[in-house]
Parts: C-alpha cells; structure tokens; sequence
C-alpha cells in the first residue's frame, strides 16, 4: 500500500516536473552525429527581476533561431554560488558555448576557469568578469564610461546654470556600473572647474544595488538630509525608478531632475512624462543578437574583436514623445 | 507489503522514505536528459584510431584535433600512440579553439602536408570541419572527412560528471543541515545561517588580505590561510553560542534572536570586505572547493565525514539522547535531570561553526569571499531538513534523512538546469517539490502507522 502511495505520489511529481519543462525543450540530438547535432548555448542571466536581461535572453534565442542553435536559460537572481552551480550544470551537460553576466565580476572567476578546463567557451555580456586568470572569448557591453559621460552632460543641461546639489545612486559591485559613474564624475569635475557659481555637487553616493525598493529607500534618507537636492543620477532604471517614488511621495519630484540608465520600457514612458529628465540609453537587443553572431564566428573559427562596445545615446522627453514603442 | 514486515524495517521505512522519493525524481530525470552525448576519453580514441587505419590503410595522414581541456590532452596522447602503432601518421595536431583549428589547418595546405582525414571527439573544431568550410579554407580538403567516436544515447543525468556535480552542490546545504537538524529536533529555529555563510567567508578572505599586510595576499602560507579558516569558523561558533544563550538564558524566542543574528551577520560580513567581494586568494585557498582524491572532490568526502559522525552522535551518544528529549518534551527531559539549557547552547553552537565551515567551503569554491552569497540559504537548509522527514514540531528526526533531504533539493536544483525549465518555473516546480515532498511523508506515515 505504502509503497504504491509511493509510487504514484511520484510519478506525479515527475509528470508535473516535465510539464513544467515546457517547449523549447531539448530534444536530444536527431540522428546518430550525421548531420551534426545542434549546438547548445547555455545562458545564465542576471536575475528575474530586471526586464533588461530578459529582453538580452529573448534576442539571444531568436538569434540563435536562425543558427539552428538551442539556448538554455537559466537565472542566478544575482547570487554568484547559485551561478557557479548553474555554470557547472552547463559543463557536465557539455553545451558548446556558455553566454553569463556575471553575478560578482569578481567571484564567477573559478567558475569560469572550470569551463576553460572543459574547452567550453565563455562569452560575457554587458557585465565583464575582472578575475585574473580566466579565458573570455568575448564580451559585449555598453560602453559604460561614455554613457556616465552623458549622463554627466544630461546632468549639467537640466540643472541650467544654477547648478545644485546632486546625489548619486550608485551599485558598485557591478564594475559596469562603477564606470558610468567615474564617466558622471568625470564631466561634472570638468564643468566646475574654475566656475565661481552654478557648480553641481555632489552630496550624497548611495548604493541602490541596481533595483527598485533600495533605490527608493536611498533616496528617502538623502531628501530627508539633503532638503535642497536639485539632482540625481541613478546607475539603472529601476534605481531611477526607485528614486522617482521616493520623491514622488516626498513631492518633490518637481525640484530634483533625474537621470536614469539603461532605457527600459518603464523608465522611457517616465522619461516621455517628463519624471525622469533623461537616460543615457542602451541597447541589450543588440547585444543579444551580437552576442550569438560573435559565437557564431566562433564556432566558424574566424577571427573576431573579442571585446565589442556599443555606444550609449541619449534619450531626452522629446525622443519619447516620438517613440512609437510608448502609448 | 510494508505491513507485513517486521517492525524494524518498518520503522526504517518511516525514517528514510524519502529515498524513493529521490530514486524516483533521478530516474524522472534521467528519462527527461536522455541525448547523444560524444565520448572524449582514451578508448574511444583508441577505437577511432583503429577504425581509421582499417578504413584508411597504414601510412594514413591525419590531422588530430581536441579542445583544449584535460579530456581533450588525455585523447590526444590515445589516439597518436594507438594510430602510431598500427601505422598511422599524424601529421598536425592542434589543441584550442576552432580558429586554432583552422589556422593548424592553414598552415598543413601551406606546408603542402594535405591530412587525409581529421579525427578528434565530436566537439572539436566545431563549424571548421564541416564540408562546407573545409572546401573554402582550401578546395583539396573538400573531400577530407571528420571522424569522431559514434555518440552515445545516455542520460546526462546519469552521467558520473553530473552526479559527482550534484554532490558538490549540496555540501554547504547539507553540512549545516545537520546543525539545523540537531536544532529542529529540539523543537528550535535557525534563522541567520545563510548569514552566517557570508561572515564566514569574508572573515576568512579579510583575514587573510589582512594577515598578507603589504604583500601579495595570493603569496601567504598554509598556516595563515588554516589559521584564517578557523578563525572565521570559530566566530560563527561563537555567535551560535551567543544565540544559544540569549534564547536559554533571557527566554527570548528562537525565532526571534537568530532573525536579529541573520541581520547583524550580514553587516558584518558586508563590513569586513567592504561591500566588495575579495578574491586574489592563494590557491591552498581553494583545495578544499577543487581538488579531488581519487575522483571524489574533498568537500564530498568532507561531507560523509561529517554525516558519519553525525550519525554517531545522534544515535549512540547522551548528546543525541538528550536532544530528543529536549524537543520531545522540554519539561519531562528537566525533570529527568537533562541538563536543558546546555544541551541547547551546544545544538546552537554546533549549528553556527557548521554554517562557518559551509562558508570555508563556498568562499573555496568560489576563490573569494563575497558578502553577497548565502541569501535564502537557512530556507534551503530548513526545507532539506524538512523534507528529509524532520518534524518542525520537535522531537522527532533522522539526519541521515536529512542528507537524503539535501539530495533530493540537490537532484531538483540540477535537473531543473538539465532539462531547460524556465527561470520562472524553477520556482514553482521547486515550491511543488517540496510540499509534495513533505505532503508524501505524512500520508506515508499513516499507512504504515495505520
């Protein structure tokens, strides 16, 4: 009796296990290795809860459609040992190519020098892993230092000539993010130099690890010690987005100009409605598809530029009135 | 069938059940993984070897290609021996990258040396050898074949690379399980052992960037990196025995002390790198987390020492006897001259230095120690014991279900990845799994009372 109870209780478990599994399953490889089976790329995104890498995932696997390669996606949620698992799983399972932002730029370096011990290669995209030792066969990002240098330039247009006080939202364990803000820093420095009046200061840096309910929490505490803030640049849409709540709430949307990053949906539509001033833009649908052509050139054994930036542009009120993509 | 059996298999039956549970999701997965896979080890690359020189005939020309790995060096030296032997010639070889391929390629049409043929396992080269791309690199190669061993129809996760995988995943889950085993059968909660992963793993990686001062810290000696480790796993010890007396001494709940304990450990651990995670360790750093002995990676062996023991303790020691008393019945253990409060100091203290030793072994694997990691891992840890059939209500529990309960988390974590579920999915699937789990366990439990 027990053991039929058994039984049956787990053959529903498995059953429900690959219903879950969904299209886009593997098949296995068709024939017996003639014609060759379909390559596997292995993708471990971010996190779920930045719309960002899931528009990278869906152009990665629409890319890859037409290189009749198979994407296997995954999410790390930001948690490095999850995606040390997941880069592991990737390798015992021999996928001919792994595709990841990595979760620490520093910590995924053993991780990835376990895949280079299997010969598999490792491409990253958007955030670049700094750990020494291992093998990148390519990378794709914004270029994060020029897109900071907008936000700077966006920064110092909104603020006019009176210039103000300003804060920061930062999210350093992303080196991504660590440059947009030193390119930030770097024109604000320029624009103060030998100025008497209207320079921008900055009062406040704090981390909003790249998301929504940090960022507005952040932003709480400055207003609550900076009253006169006149400015504030967010490292991504959802701190942005975060902030823009905060002060909202605060009523004091109106007196402090934001500028985001990224171009998200969302943070478009609030660019559109003139809550955020402006985002230096990105384009993670680009990147998606590059990501696959550059692993396509791999696997063809020509030579690429193994590390391809793509310039941010930026993205102002009038844009989003004319983006048809908006309501 | 079980009602018949004598009461001790019966009662086996009703502490370790749970292990049809995970034979079944493995042979689920293993259905749901079958593929073709390519073997790369030395007898395939001896037959292929053969094969070549019996379709070819001797003083054949061949181009070797693998990938640069380990597997890929051990086919490489097969195959030459093998195909020098019964008189093959092998007249490039390359290991790398496809380009590498096609460049070795390259420089065989330069030198007029044309191969005959090109043998390698199945991944090597990739697009290069495809008939189509070997025509444009040089018009006489247009006829040259790719031979690669057969492929092999195998479940992955069946694989031994993937099972040896599993194990390697669930260590640090299933190390302090069995703190939160010992903690939940005596009817308490661990809140902060997730945190107390990271503080672990920073104050080992701080301690030694801090011990190497000027130097380089991936230059300090095995003393300061076991130093550091013990250190790092003391101080979770000691602040398990911090919550172990604020919980005995002051009455405050368990629940409560360890959430305030899971707070202020994750601060430290952020304090003490500074927010960053800290790498460049020295490699004895990282033996714990990559090496192996005899195939079997140590924090494996390291975890069936630790089960072993367990094992030990909590079925033929007083420690084990009074902690089922305490969660059986707190007051009838008193009155019985069970020293209570000592018994939970200890359970917590233990609790804590395992959670340190599972940081030791994530900052390893990972080379670094990062403040970041741990997250939602006393829930993992929690459901592992749950699963393995440890009653939350106290008094009653097995810990070699719970290592059977950290399989299972291991097993659904790792097919999931295998079988492409989707992100969103894992969630639900994983949620699923562990209240069927546990659901199974209380029906099982009445059949076999009833």
């Amino acid at each position: 009796m027990n053991r039929i109870t058994n039984w049956v209780l787990s053959s529903v478990l498995v059953a429900g296990l690959m219903g879950c599994g969904g299209g886009g399953e593997d098949r296995g490889a068709e024939g017996t290795g003639d014609p060759a089976p379909a390559k596997v790329i292995g993708y471990s995104k971010m996190n779920s809860n930045n719309p960002f890498f899931e528009v990278i995932a869906e152009n990665i696997q629409a890319a890859a459609k037409e290189h009749n390669y198979q994407v296997r996606v995954v999410s790390a949620e930001a948690d490095v040992a999850k995606q040390m698992d997941q880069i592991r799983d990737f390798v015992v399972s021999k996928v001919d190519a792994i595709v990841l932002n990595p979760a620490d730029s520093e910590a995924i370096g053993a991780a990835i020098e376990e895949a280079n011990a299997a010969g598999i290669p490792v491409f990253t995209c958007d955030l670049e892993c700094t750990a020494d030792g291992v093998k990148i066969a390519g990378h794709i990002a914004t270029d994060n230092f020029q897109g900071g240098r907008l936000a700077g330039e966006a920064m110092i247009e909104a603020l006019g000539e009176g210039g103000g006080e300003i804060a920061i939202l930062t999210h350093d364990p992303a080196a991504s993010c660590v440059k947009r803000v030193a390119g930030f820093d770097e024109v604000i420095n320029t624009h103060n130099e030998g100025r008497a009046s209207g320079t921008i200061t900055v009062v406040k840096r704090l981390p909003c690890d790249g998301q929504r309910d940090p960022g507005f929490k952040a932003t709480q505490d400055i207003i609550t010690a900076h009253p006169n803030l006149a400015g504030l640049f967010a490292i991504n849409d959802p701190g942005a987005l975060g902030a823009l709540a905060a002060l909202e709430k605060a009523g004091k949307s109106d007196q402090v100009k934001i500028i985001g990053f990224d171009g998200q949906p969302d943070g478009k539509q609030a660019i559109k409605e003139g809550k955020i001033y402006a985002d230096p833009i990105q384009f993670p649908d680009r990147m998606g598809q590059e990501i696959v052509h550059m692993i396509a050139q791999y696997f063809a054994g020509e030579s690429f530029e193994p590390v391809r930036l793509i310039p941010a542009e930026l993205y102002r009120q009038a844009d989003g009135q004319a983006d048809p993509s908006l309501q | 069938m079980a009602r018949l059996a004598p009461a001790r298999y019966k009662q086996l039956a009703l502490d370790y059940g749970m292990i049809f549970v995970l034979v079944a999701l493995g042979a689920g997965f293993s259905m749901a993984t079958i593929r073709v896979g390519y073997p790369e080890d030395g007898g395939a690359a001896r037959a292929l070897a053969r094969q070549i020189v019996a379709d070819f005939g001797s003083g054949v020309p061949v181009l070797l290609a693998t990938r640069d790995s380990a597997e890929g060096a051990g086919f490489a030296s097969a195959f030459r021996e093998r195909l020098e032997a019964e008189g093959g010639v092998v007249v490039g070889e390359t290991q790398g990258t496809p380009a590498d391929a096609r460049r070795s390629l390259e420089a065989l049409v330069d030198g007029q040396t044309l191969p005959q043929v090109i043998a390698g396992p199945q991944a090597a080269g990739s697009d290069v050898f495809l008939p189509g791309s070997l025509e444009k690199i040089h018009p006489a190669l247009a006829e040259v074949p790719f031979v690669h061993p057969p492929g092999e129809t195998w479940p992955v996760f069946l694989t031994q690379g993937n099972l040896l995988n599993v194990a390697t995943q669930i260590v640090v889950i299933a190390l302090i399980a069995i703190g939160m085993t010992m903690v939940i059968i005596t009817a308490g909660i661990d809140l902060s052992v997730g945190s107390l992963i990271a503080l672990s793993a920073c104050t080992a990686a701080a301690l030694i960037h801090w011990a190497a001062g000027e130097g380089a810290p991936a230059d300090v000696g095995l003393g300061v990196v076991v130093g550091a480790c013990g250190a790092a796993i003391l101080l979770c010890g000691g602040i398990g025995l911090f919550s172990g007396v604020m919980l005995t001494v002051f009455q405050i709940p368990a629940f409560i002390v360890t959430l305030a304990i899971m707070l202020i450990a994750r601060g430290l651990a952020y304090k003490a790198t500074g927010g960053q995670a800290l790498g460049s360790l020295p490699d004895s750093f990282s033996w714990l987390g990559h090496q192996d002995v005899g195939g079997i990676p140590l924090s494996v062996l390291l975890m069936v020492l630790f089960y072993a023991g367990a094992y030990v303790l909590m079925n033929y020691s007083r420690l084990g006897r009074y902690i089922y008393a305490v969660g059986g019945n707190l007051e009838a253990a008193r009155l019985s001259g069970v020293p209570v409060n000592r018994v939970l100091v200890t359970v917590y203290t233990i609790c804590g230095l395992l959670a340190g030793l599972g940081g030791i072994v994530m900052a390893s694997e990972l080379k670094s120690g990062d403040p970041k990691t741990g997250q939602l891992y006393e829930l993992y840890v929690i459901a592992a014991v749950v699963v393995g059939g440890t009653s939350l209500a106290g008094g009653q529990g097995r810990i070699l279900g719970t290592l059977i309960g950290a399989f299972i988390i291991g097993v659904v974590r790792n097919g999931m990845n295998l079988t492409n579920v989707k992100p969103f999915n894992q969630y639900i699937v994983f949620g699923g799994i562990i209240l069927l789990a546990v659901l199974l366990e209380k029906m099982k439990e009445r059949f076999v009372k009833a």
